[in-house]
């Protein structure tokens, strides 16, 4: 678009998109890449669960492609020049590098277009705002229910550094005790071990996480998810930021709804927050031309 | 700068996907305790408790730092019947574990 053309736009409604432009965008692509790391993942499950442990053939377990599983081991992998805990490999090391840098130079946008876990809760989500839509009575009650809840917002500020101490107790548990602390409670663990039927105190907090994220986005990312919370904070030396004009914006909101880590995007002028998750769903859903955009810029400064 | 969102989604799996085929490229990378970087099968050698693993059985233990199975089995009050072929992990309880494993062996053979 041209400089002209594009003064000419700024602000106005964008052209609503229709057939497979509606399609073609790139809340199609973050969903296709989502839904392909977690397909990936459960063949990889499954064929370690038909292999068995003591089969012929040495297969990955879904443990292996956990980066958390590095962030726990990073400790004993460097004290000890190589070893790892319990559950733990390269591979976990590998992945874990490769979300940092991620983090570093693209946001947070490993949360937001590859964690799994992000998309079962987002998925959840939807299925709750999809019934809401159908049916009358549920709708009212999950209103009714927000409505309530609204007096207890105050708490969401608070509720979201619980996920640095999840963050600190997770790596110096590993490294005080040698073996991952964080497991039993781990609710993506918890997932994958249903497939052996075990049960545990982290199936608990999965039914949380899953329950909970019916009435409210991504419960785990806000407040407990110990990997988000590292990748959040590396992600603040990146050069990518939201920028929300005021002159176009016209203050609809419609981006802070759509936001699923529950971010204020409409009062802010840039966004930098750690909790962001580059989905860029704001982006998507804003109607006026120029009034939300990604940019590149000076990291921390963001200019 | 203004950049588009589908440039950024390429980059990101560009960034991320690159890594890992980069490591993997490099021969920095392993997927099971069992196998090597270089995909070499891995068994332990007696001289390090750490390298113990619960996938290995009491006999591969037994072998490696020379303690009888028995005295493992005696040592943690297992149930005398057990075979050495068990997998450790596959006893783990309250008072048995591949980290107390390390610990009474470490204890055991004075490392």
């Amino acid at each position: 678009m041209t400089t002209a053309a594009r003064t000419e736009t700024f602000g106005k409604v964008k052209p609503r998109r229709k057939g497979l432009a509606a399609l073609l965008t790139h809340h199609t692509f973050r969903r296709l890449t989502q839904l392909g790391i977690l397909l990936f993942l459960v063949y990889i499950a499954v064929r370690h669960l038909l292999a068995g442990e003591s089969g012929a053939v040495t297969t990955a377990s879904w443990e292996a492609y956990c980066p958390f599983g590095g962030l726990e081991t990073l400790y004993k992998y460097v004290a000890s020049g190589g070893s790892f805990v319990s559950h733990v490999h390269l591979s976990n090391v590998v992945i874990l590098v490769a979300a940092l840098l991620t983090a570093l130079i693209a946001r947070n946008a490993f949360c937001g277009w590859l964690c799994p876990f992000g998309f079962i809760q987002d998925m959840v989500s939807s299925f709750s705002a999809f019934i809401q839509k159908r049916v009358p009575v549920i709708r009212k009650g999950v209103r009714t229910l927000k409505t309530r809840g609204a007096r207890l917002v105050v708490l969401d500020r608070y509720l979201r550094f619980l996920k640095y101490g999840v963050l600190a107790w997770a790596v110096i548990g590993a490294a005080v005790y040698g073996f991952m602390v964080f497991r039993d409670v781990d609710p993506w663990a918890a997932l994958w071990n249903l497939l052996e039927l075990t049960l545990g105190m982290g199936t608990v907090v999965l039914a949380i996480v899953l329950v909970a994220s019916l009435f409210v986005e991504r419960p785990w990312c806000r407040y407990a998810c110990p990997l988000g919370a590292a990748t959040g904070l590396v992600s603040k030396l990146s050069p990518f930021y939201l920028k929300r004009e005021s002159e176009a914006c016209k203050a609809c909101a419609i981006c802070t709804k759509a936001c699923p880590m529950g971010l204020p995007v409409h009062t802010a002028t840039t966004i930098k927050s750690v909790d962001c998750v580059g989905c860029l769903e704001c982006v998507d859903v804003c109607p006026r031309e120029g009034a939300l955009e990604l940019k590149l810029g000076i990291p921390l400064i963001g200019k | 700068m203004k950049v588009n969102p589908f440039v950024y989604g390429l980059l990101i799996i560009v960034l991320f996907f690159g890594v890992i085929g980069g490591a993997k490229a490099a021969g920095i990378w392993s997927v099971s305790g069992k196998l090597t970087a270089s995909g070499e099968k891995v068994a332990p050698t007696g001289t390090n408790v750490d390298e113990i693993k619960g996938w290995m059985t009491l006999d591969d233990v037994s072998a490696a730092y020379k303690v009888p199975v028995a005295e493992i089995v005696a040592a943690f009050n297992l149930p005398a019947d057990t075979p050495g072929t068990t997998q450790i992990k596959n006893l783990e309880s309250d008072s048995f574990s591949t980290v107390n494993l390390r610990t009474w062996l470490k204890e055991r053979l004075g490392q």
